[in-house]
This record gives C-alpha cells, sequence and structure tokens, in this order.
C-alpha cells in the first residue's frame, strides 16, 4: 500500500505560527515516515510592487531583497535545527518570486502530499482577505493542506518525540 | 502581517494638525511614541524617516504618502495613520498635495513583515475611490471601520 503521505512541507516566513506548523511538521514527518522539507520564499514579487508604485527606491529594493534572503537563511537554519534535534532530517529550500507562486511550485516540482501551514490572522478585511498570499496558496495548492493550531498541545507532542 | 493586524486606534489622527511635511513627519513619530511602547527613540526615528524622504520623497499619486524608515529606535513594526484633509505639500509624484499618510517604521531585523505591510499600503494606493473615502473619514474610528470593511 501506497504510504498516504510521503512528502511534507512547511512554509517559514518568520512568524510564530510558521514555527508552530514546523514543529507539527516534525511530529507528523516522525510519526508517518515521511520525508520533510522547508521552504522560504524571498519575496521579490512584493519588492517589485513597491518599486513600481514609488514607494521604494531602487536601493530600497535591493538592500531588502539582501536582508529577506539573510532571514529565509536563517529561518531554514532553525527549521533544520528543529529536526536535527528530535532526528528528523529537513531539507531547506531558498527560492525568490510571489509566496503563493513560490509554494504552488514546489509542492509540484517536489512531489509533495502535505503542506503544514501556521493559523491565519483572526482579524482581515476583505481586500485583505483576497490579496492574502498564504490564503491563495492554500486555495490552489496540488496538495492536502494542514493548518497547525492548538499550540500547547504541539508544543507537548514536539517535546515528547 | 498585513496592514490590518498593524492597525490601532491610538495611533491614527484624524485630522492632523500640522501644516507642512517635516511637521506631519514628526506629528506622526510623537503619535507612535506617546500612544505605544515600540518606540524607544522618537528622534531617532522622526531622523531615519527624514533620511528616507531626503532620497525620495514618498508622496505618491491621489493623495496618499507612505513615509518609512528602518531603525532599531522601533521595536518589532509599527504603522501610525494621520489625515489632512486640506492636503499638504509633500513632494507628490503627480505634484499635487498629500491627504491620506502612512507612516511605518520597523526595526532592523523585521524585513519581512515591513515589506508585507508595504505592499498591502501599495495595493490599497491603486484605488482611488477607497483613498477618498479615507480621506472623508471623521475620525479615528471611521477610518478603521472603512479600512476593514473593505
Amino acid at each position: 500500500m501506497t504510504k498516504p503521505v510521503e512528502r511534507i512541507m512547511v512554509y517559514l516566513d518568520g512568524s510564530e505560527g510558521s514555527i508552530l506548523a514546523m514543529r507539527l511538521a516534525v511530529v507528523l514527518a516522525d510519526f508517518m515516515g515521511a520525508e520533510l522539507y522547508a521552504l522560504s520564499i524571498v519575496n521579490t514579487r512584493a519588492l517589485s510592487d513597491l518599486v513600481q508604485s514609488h514607494i521604494f527606491l531602487e536601493a530600497e529594493r535591493e538592500e531588502y531583497r539582501k536582508e529577506l534572503f539573510d532571514d529565509g537563511a536563517r529561518y531554514l537554519n532553525h527549521a533544520v535545527e528543529m529536526g536535527r534535534k528530535k532526528n528528523i532530517f529537513v531539507k531547506g529550500v531558498n527560492v525568490s518570486g510571489s509566496i503563493a507562486m513560490g509554494i504552488k511550485e514546489k509542492v509540484d516540482e517536489l512531489g509533495i502530499d502535505l503542506l503544514v501551514m501556521g493559523p491565519p490572522p483572526r482579524i482581515r478585511s476583505r481586500r485583505d482577505a483576497l490579496f492574502d498570499e498564504l490564503e491563495s496558496a492554500m486555495r490552489t495548492v496540488d496538495c492536502s493542506v494542514f493548518i497547525a493550531r492548538n499550540e500547547e498541545r504541539i508544543e507537548k507532542l514536539y517535546r515528547e518525540l | 502581517m498585513s496592514l490590518i493586524e498593524l492597525i490601532d486606534k491610538r495611533t491614527v489622527k484624524v485630522p492632523l494638525e500640522a501644516r507642512d511635511k517635516q511637521g506631519v513627519l514628526r506629528e506622526l513619530v510623537n503619535l507612535l511614541a506617546s500612544a505605544t511602547d515600540k518606540v524607544s527613540d522618537p528622534e531617532a526615528l522622526y531622523r531615519a524617516v527624514l533620511d528616507r524622504e531626503a532620497l525620495g520623497s514618498t508622496g505618491l499619486s491621489e493623495g496618499i504618502a507612505v513615509p518609512h524608515g528602518k531603525t532599531n529606535a522601533v521595536r518589532n513594526v509599527c504603522l501610525a495613520i494621520g489625515v489632512a484633509p486640506e492636503g499638504i505639500a509633500f513632494d507628490a509624484t503627480d505634484g499635487k498635495p498629500s491627504r491620506l499618510f502612512f507612516l511605518i517604521a520597523a526595526s532592523a531585523d523585521k524585513a519581512g513583515p515591513h515589506i508585507a505591510a508595504l505592499a498591502d499600503i501599495a495595493r490599497l494606493a491603486q484605488s482611488g475611490a477607497l483613498i477618498k473615502a479615507l480621506v472623508r473619514a471623521r475620525d479615528a474610528s471611521e477610518l478603521i471601520a472603512i479600512l476593514q470593511g473593505d
């Protein structure tokens, strides 16, 4: 019988929600015997939008691109370390582009079966909901999506692993 | 971090008292510093925003301006919103007075949330009707309701 979940991916943006999702993913990867990927995306699409709208200067785009790349590398290192502590190998992937498209493309390219995400913020406007990249990814990815909730329980599961 | 998550009624001022560019920046910085505990050094924040403006105005078309700065004088990411219905000369790209101001400041290690909030404003700036509605807001509560309901 084919394993129901062979490859899990977590999108990391440095938020508490994405760290929680990473902890849950480590637990799930161990339980399911699945490979685990951590994805970080340098949001160059947003940087381009800011330059086009004249909010950013070209120099700011480059400055922030480097910072976002460095931040992403730091998140991935943290994720790898979280896995290592529980004897789970985490493959870090750092790409550039739009968040929604980047997640969707990597799900397809890596053959991801399960995407684990942090909980979305509670207070939203209609405009926010429409443009939210994570919600867009959740709606369009070609795999199952798991939303990490209940921090206390997830922390307990991770600790006990 | 979306724009909506950053909105705090205490840091929305309708109308602004200032009548010139430096005055608006100072008023918004002071608002952030007095209403929240996110600003450790208001003068450093004011300087950071002013230095950025010196490189090129953040006054966009349609009467919106997005002064911003990166400085460790603030904790995390913070936002102040102000409305000047009469308009302020802000060296905007279309040469017209600016009426709606979003001042965003972030610490050096918060590039991601800073970009996300600015990107939200960039999208908002594309809606002339929304900007007009925000400028017509009578007070902070009404402005926030318009942003949340949009």
